[in-house]
């Protein structure tokens, strides 16, 4: 028999009020797997990651984890079953220390005579290695200001951190939305080192090449719904593009594109 | 690793939250020297700003603190005169002794500084707003009581003389005692703050407070305990100035509410919150203070001294703004 | 509230009052104030209650009408007014504080055969322009040049205008009078006027102070704009070591002033004595009705009032008393 997956949906409804955000959800990620949540502004993504990170309870349906169906009181009791959530641009304490920030709620403490103190080189040395690890070598000294890293650097800081302090599901809103092609490649692979480690990574983005470099499983959302569920390989990336514009075909827009690129054209372009 | 070697070095300095406000001080203690004399440096002169800086920076730094953990108390401007007045009506009026009045007078800071706190949480309000509030309100208490009880709107006191040594005598003839609580005071916060772990939790709440709860800081007491320490640091101020001056007024205090927040920002704290250093506030008061009082000791006309600390302060903020520009975008030379 | 039921039931009782004794020959006189929560206005109601007796031994009535606020000043005094001659009273003592609003309901009582006297606020000019009988008061030009030539006859020679609210019309007014007062008797003066950041942090006033004797020692007298800025200027001095030298005055006064006076640490303090406005204002109306007594001096100068080591004794008695 299959080991259950470590976090599940089942036919997971959220509504607010009388506006249905999300439809009757299923998902399933397993460790050591990257499920890639595809889908365009506005098709629930956030309500979805939300709802696995304990923010919101389903209206219904269930969570399992494990295999046993899970109810989240607040985002600190999804966080300390295994599942963290990293948001867009990393670290949300962009004037800390990159040591003290590692730690926040946490922090390692020492003797100092009768005073319990906080052990800021121990924080720097743990905060520094954990990244190291993921290979960024150009973080090594912890009272850098993560305001002060780049985009990459925080996202991986952040993915360091979750690991570090023992996610079995990490998910990732958006990680490389905000970046530079060199920075994103780092970023993807350190996605790839933390499956390596049997984490289960839940992927959210719009970029698809992203999504198809890193991701075993792929699910599209529309409008609140589940509008594809399949596994690497199984489609292609025009495919997959069409899938989230909402079954228009991107071919078709893009050839609109083209033809408005076209020279006559160009002053309807510039007017944007 | 390279973290302990590159604190030390003077650029690792200039990257501290204070560098500066340390160097906005030194700026004006040389313009006033230039521009004053040399007496401004010897103790009777460093006296009229070291007094002036201490009463104002025992309330500073619990501001400077609630500023870093993004909230705001102005109802010290009422607390002064209430701390002042408390002592001067229990112990000056009635006759009781000191440490009564004394008790009184914290025991109040500590009762509208549980109330400030309670409502900031409790409800949406921002805490400027709230605490606008309880400035009005204790502002009315107090200028009613006291003319319910006393009659008048000002009280005599004659402290004890233990009392007098411990909170408002002049050490050496020249420099307030209070000077020496501020000292003392700002040791522990500079222990509380920036060694353990108490003072990490006040950063991260300044920098994001949903995030900061989620990683289980008890974001609600600390506020509250923010919000006392700030009212009953400017009671206990109250309460000093009664005893040294002999005499409490209903109408006195609200200048603090402007000089403080000045002095914090001066010292490198940022108004959003979230960054800000204990030995930075304690520069930017000393520096508030010596440009206050600086221009007793030049020659310049009398009518412009507020121009000048406008200016002086300006320029100190903005040395800041270059520095806190400096360590965000610090990064180490590639290798 | 206790003050609304108090000020409803004497409106009652003046009010049968006036229908039914405004055609004794005595006068019924309604006097405008403050509220008698605040120390000021209590020494004006002493002064009101002192010449009640006077008014009622001769058949007459006086009636404090108290304002309920200061929130809306003029206005609110207009109205009191104006509910003074509803009641049909033959006089009405009244502060004119803000002119604009009240000189028209001031107008239309004299109009109306009313006599007015104007108190506390005002000036005699004003008092001519709207047909009141005189005004009895203070001036604080003339208070500073009492309290400056109060210096020079003591024999200071440098005197120092402490203002720690610079630009205030009435607080400018007093050390010009203190700064003339001094010179026309062939001394010196100055203002030392301290930044908005200043006021209400006693130590930053007394340090001002000690800077400045320590930077000028030819300064030997130094006044300060209120009782509070005294008690900072006295430590001040003490920090210039100045005690010997500097010989200090105030305007207005508080309880550690007094003391200060009595044990000979403070020379004098300057004192506008509203129990005085009240009284006289009552009084001189109440005489110029019942027997057309009028006096010649106009205005006529309650302040300023000096306290120093001569009164202080009977000033303190007053204080106990309510009447200072």
């Amino acid at each position: 028999m299959e080991k259950p997956p470590i976090l599940e949906m089942r036919d997971v409804c959220k509504s607010f009020g009388l506006i249905d955000v999300l439809h009757n959800i299923s998902l399933r990620v397993h460790s050591g797997e990257v499920l890639c949540l595809l889908g365009d502004n506005g098709a629930g993504k956030s309500t979805l990651i939300k709802t696995l990170a304990g923010v919101f309870n389903p209206t219904s349906g269930t969570v399992l984890m494990d295999g046993t169906p899970v109810t989240f009181s607040s985002p600190r009791d999804a966080s300390n079953r295994g599942i963290s959530t990293v948001h867009q641009f990393g670290g949300t304490f962009p004037l800390m220390s990159i040591g003290r920030s590692f730690f926040v709620g946490v922090e390692p403490t020492r003797k100092w005579g009768p005073f319990t103190i906080y052990d800021r080189k121990k924080a720097n040395e743990i905060a520094v290695n954990a990244v190291q690890e993921f290979g960024i070598t150009r973080i090594d000294d912890g009272d850098r200001l993560i305001g002060g890293l780049s985009g990459g650097e925080r996202q991986s800081l952040a993915i360091a951190r979750a690991v570090y302090f023992g996610a079995r599901v990490l998910i990732l809103d958006e990680p490389t939305a905000a970046l530079g092609v060199k920075e994103a490649a780092h970023v993807l692979r350190i996605v790839l080192q933390a499956r390596q480690k049997g984490i289960a990574v839940i992927f959210i983005t719009h970029n698809v090449v992203h999504a198809l470099t890193v991701g075993d499983h792929f699910a599209v959302l529309i409008r609140g719904a589940k509008a594809a569920d399949f596994r690497k390989g199984e489609k292609t990336r025009e495919e997959i593009t069409d899938l989230m514009a909402g079954g228009e075909h991107m071919a078709e827009l893009e050839a609109e594109i083209q033809h408005l690129k076209a020279p006559n054209a160009s002053a309807t372009v510039t007017t944007h | 690793m390279s973290s302990s070697s590159s604190s030390l070095s003077i650029s690792g300095l200039l990257r501290r939250p204070e560098a500066g406000a340390f160097l906005g001080l030194l700026g004006v203690l040389i313009f006033f020297v230039i521009f004053g004399s040399m007496e401004f440096l010897k103790p009777s002169g460093a006296a009229s700003w070291l007094n002036v800086a201490a009463s104002l920076g025992i309330i500073a730094l619990p501001i400077g603190l609630l500023m870093i953990a993004g909230e705001l108390d102005i109802s010290i401007g009422a607390m002064i005169p209430a701390g002042s007045m408390t002592v001067a009506i229990l112990s000056g009026h009635y006759g009781l002794p000191i440490w009564v009045g004394i008790l009184g007078a914290l025991s109040f800071g500590v009762i509208i500084g549980l109330i400030n706190g309670y409502l900031v949480i409790r409800t949406a309000v921002p805490s400027l707003i709230v605490t606008l509030g309880t400035l009005f309100a204790v502002q009315g208490i107090v200028l009613g009581l006291s003319v319910i009880i006393t009659g008048t709107t000002s009280v005599a006191l004659t402290a004890a003389p233990w009392a007098k040594f411990i909170f408002g005598q002049f050490v050496g003839g020249t420099f307030q005692v209070i000077i020496f609580w501020w000292l003392a005071i700002t040791a522990v916060y500079i222990f509380v703050v920036h060694f353990t772990r108490y003072g990490n939790w006040i950063f991260a709440m300044g920098g994001d407070k949903i995030s900061a709860r989620n990683a289980g800081i008890p974001t609600e007491k600390l506020t509250i305990t923010l919000f006392v320490l700030s009212s009953t640091s400017a009671a206990f101020v109250g309460m000093c100035q009664a005893i040294l001056f002999n005499s409490a007024q209903v109408s006195a205090g609200m200048t603090f509410i402007f000089n403080s927040i000045i002095s914090v920002v001066v010292g490198g704290v940022l108004l959003t919150g979230g960054f800000g250093s204990i030995v930075g506030i304690f520069f930017g008061t000393l520096t508030f203070a010596v440009v206050n009082q600086g221009i007793y000791f030049t020659t310049f006309d009398r009518n412009w001294s507020s121009l000048i600390i406008g200016i002086m302060l300006l320029l100190a903020v903005l040395m800041n703004n270059t520095f806190r520009r400096m360590a965000l975008s610090y990064a180490p030379k590639k290798k | 509230m206790s003050n609304l039921i108090q000020g409803l039931s004497r409106l009652a009782l003046s009010l049968t009052l006036a229908f039914s004794a405004s055609s004794v020959l005595a006068a019924n006189i309604a006097v405008v104030g403050g509220k008698t929560d605040d120390a000021f206005w209590n020494k004006i109601k002493k002064g009101i209650d002192d010449a009640r007796l006077i008014v009622e031994a001769n058949g007459g009535k006086v009636n404090y009408l108290q304002l309920q606020s200061y929130d809306n000043l003029g206005p609110d005094a207009a109205q009191l007014v104006r509910t003074a001659m509803s009641q049909k009273v033959q006089g009405i003592v009244v502060p004119n504080w803000v002119p604009e609003a009240e000189d028209e309901a001031i107008k239309a009582a004299v109009a109306a055969g009313i006599k007015v006297i104007m108190i506390n606020a005002g000036t005699i000019e004003k008092a001519n322009e709207l047909g009141a009988i005189n005004y009895v008061g203070s001036d604080e030009y003339l208070a500073g040049k009492a309290g400056g030539e109060y210096f020079a006859a003591k024999g200071q020679k440098n005197v120092l205008c402490v203002n720690t609210v610079p630009g205030a019309a009435n607080l400018e007014a007093r050390c010009k009078g203190v700064i003339e007062g001094i010179t026309g008797k062939g001394g010196k003066g100055k203002q030392l006027p301290l930044p908005a950041t200043s006021f209400g942090d006693p130590t930053a006033v007394a340090e001002a102070i000690k800077a400045t004797l320590v930077g000028d020692k030819t300064i030997d007298g130094l006044i300060t704009i209120s009782a509070g800025d005294a008690d900072s200027a006295a430590i001040g001095i003490g920090q210039a070591n100045a005690s010997e030298t500097v010989k200090l005055g105030t305007f207005d006064f508080n309880e550690a002033n007094l003391d200060r006076i009595k044990n000979g640490k403070q020379l004098f303090a300057i004192d506008q004595q509203p129990y005085l406005q009240s009284l006289l204002g009552v009084l001189m109306l109440n005489a110029y009705i019942d027997f057309g007594n009028k006096l010649p001096t106009a205005p006529v100068l309650t302040g300023p009032g000096i306290v120093d080591a001569s009164n202080i004794d009977a000033t303190l008695a007053g204080v106990k008393k309510g009447a200072r």
